[in-house]
């Protein structure tokens, strides 16, 4: 499949979006889904539905077939040890939320400290936030410097005696910087320290390999890499999956249940409670072999080139100002437009079918630290253009010329 | 949809120069608004006499074009008017963003409706309507001398 045609494949970019032609630069929120993920699920639904790993009916059996074929695919794109290593969650937040439960449980101890980043999308810091109140966990953060990086020697210096956890971004859905995580947790793990990566933006953009990045836990937002809602992946170290108690209770996770004692199920089973968003798994493995169809490689060299370009395009935009200039950086490009509200702008960029997003894209300790309440943000996705980045110029010439700025 | 009906001149006249913009003096009643999910706050400040005119009113705060422009427009329509006055101006406003086509209070002038009327844009617009409107509620909870922040975000 060749990166130049892939946005045929999107069904989404024949519609007109008020009369316009969609030039979606949200891909960091969400992305949209190829012709083939939704076709899975509609063929799911319609013609092989049931649900998985109970019945021994013929439809119960391909399901729970299908369902674990996916896991196989997600163990093979993340190159991870053990398939049992992969547990599906309803996004990457639960999957966050899920290891700081686990940890809250039975590894963090009153006293214990986190180091997380100015970087980190709320759900990598109130599912921390909980063990606050909870256990008496102290919170450090790590800063961000100018270029809207947080570097290995401000980790290092900001790691105490006390500190348990490291949890950190892969990828910044702000200002684009790409951490050096392997070497984050080369270092943590000198120090016996778990690291912790919120893979949201980094599973959909970057090649990926558990086995070398070596990180103990890993979030996966399956809506950003083409998939469906309602989906997310935890890659845990089986060791800890092992080790750790379950996260909740119910159908599927258990062993033995009596009046007076419970044992629980083995992995991947202990972690995934109750009926699971089925029709998304399996519909996920469409878009893991769709993005390895067009090859993670030629992704990164197209998305790179495109953020390049975008960055050239806006840097040469009076009045435009870009939010971190990181010297690793993905497909994220934030900006504030001097003097007009990041609201204002979305606004006028959507009347010419240009989605951008608005706000403080979940981050506000970086939006406090900038000293700014809010930034618009343009992200890139397999789909994009140059031409898309030039109509994202133009669309600003335009809300330029409405707030008379030159 | 029509941007110009929503960006008019005087929007962004009064977005980028806002009226009555910081803190009054000797206010003796005010309230703050939020919307935290898009950044828009706002401070209303009034000073009420005792026959509940109100003497002076101002706000701080920041946020898009149209909380500003909403803001400095109400403040500026404000002051004179007496607190029923004022609460009646309030729920006009918020009907004709709502539905109404056009103001009906007769506590207003013809000049200071179509004014007013300039926000009338933002109608089609159902994800600003909140913009438009948090500085007037945020005027009705100064009245009260609430303490709790006004939202009108969900």
């Amino acid at each position: 499949m060749k990166i130049e045609n892939i946005k045929k494949e999107f069904p989404i970019f024949d519609e007109k979006i008020q009369n316009n032609d969609l030039v979606y630069l949200d891909s960091a929120n969400s992305s949209q889904k190829p012709k083939v993920v939704a076709d899975r699920i509609n063929e799911f639904y319609t013609k092989q539905f049931s649900n998985v790993g109970r019945s021994v009916h013929y439809l119960a059996v391909a399901a729970t077939n299908l369902y674990e074929n996916t896991r196989s695919s997600v163990q093979k794109y993340i190159n991870a040890k053990d398939k049992n290593e992969i547990v599906f969650t309803k996004g990457a937040t639960e999957a966050l939320n899920l290891v700081a439960n686990i940890l809250g449980q039975n590894y963090l101890n009153e006293g214990d400290e986190i180091l997380i980043t100015e970087l980190e999308h709320h759900s990598n810091y109130v599912p921390w936030h909980f063990l606050r109140k909870s256990k008496n966990i102290k919170i450090n953060f790590a800063e961000m410097n100018e270029d809207g990086e947080v570097t290995l020697e401000e980790i290092e210096k900001k790691i105490t005696p006390k500190t348990k956890v490291i949890a950190i971004t892969h990828l910044s859905n702000v200002t684009g910087a790409i951490l050096p995580i392997k070497e984050i947790t080369d270092l943590a793990h000198s120090k016996g320290i778990l690291v912790v990566i919120d893979g949201c933006q980094g599973a959909p953009h970057l090649k990926l390999n558990m086995q070398d990045l070596d990180c103990d836990f890993y979030a996966i937002s399956c809506h950003k890499m083409y998939g469906p809602t309602g989906l997310g992946v935890l890659y845990g170290k089986k060791k800890w999956l092992e080790e750790l108690p379950p996260y909740q209770g119910g159908g599927g996770m258990i062993s033995e249940v009596k009046k007076d004692s419970i044992s629980y199920g083995e992995l991947p089973n202990k972690y995934e409670a109750g009926t699971m968003a089925t029709a998304q798994v399996i519909a996920f493995d469409e878009s893991i072999k769709f993005m390895e169809n067009i090859g993670i490689e030629n992704i990164m060299k197209h998305e790179a080139d495109l953020v390049e370009y975008g960055q050239e395009l806006l840097q040469k935009n009076n009045s435009v100002k870009l939010i971190g200039s990181p010297k690793n950086k993905g497909g994220v490009l934030s900006f504030t437009l001097k003097g007009v509200h990041p609201h204002d702008i979305a606004t006028i960029l959507d009347e010419d079918g240009v989605a951008i997003r608005a706000g403080h894209h979940c981050c506000q300790i970086l939006h406090d630290k900038l000293n700014i309440p809010a930034s618009a943000r343009a992200s890139v996705g397999i789909y994009n253009t140059k031409d898309d980045l030039d109509k994202l110029n133009d669309s600003i010439n335009n809300c330029k010329k409405i707030f008379n700025l030159k | 949809m029509n941007l110009k009906e929503l960006y008019q001149e005087i929007i962004l006249e009064h977005g980028k120069n806002p009226r009555n913009l910081g803190k009054t003096d000797d206010f003796n009643k005010d309230a703050k608004g939020n919307n935290p999910l898009c950044g828009d706050n706002v401070h209303v400040y009034l000073k009420l006499n005792g026959q509940k005119i109100v003497e002076d009113i101002s706000f701080e705060g920041s946020g898009c074009a149209i909380s500003m422009a909403s803001a400095s427009i109400m403040t500026d329509l404000i002051k004179g008017k007496n607190e029923n006055e004022a609460k009646e101006i309030v729920e006009d406003f918020l009907q004709m963003i709502k539905e109404n086509p056009e103001l009906k209070s007769e506590y207003l002038q013809d000049d200071e409706k179509t004014k007013l009327m300039c926000l009338s844009g933002v109608k089609q617009y159902p994800m600003r309507v909140k913009c438009a409107t948090l500085s007037w509620h945020t005027l009705v909870s100064a009245f009260e001398n609430k303490k709790e922040e006004v939202k009108t975000e969900n």
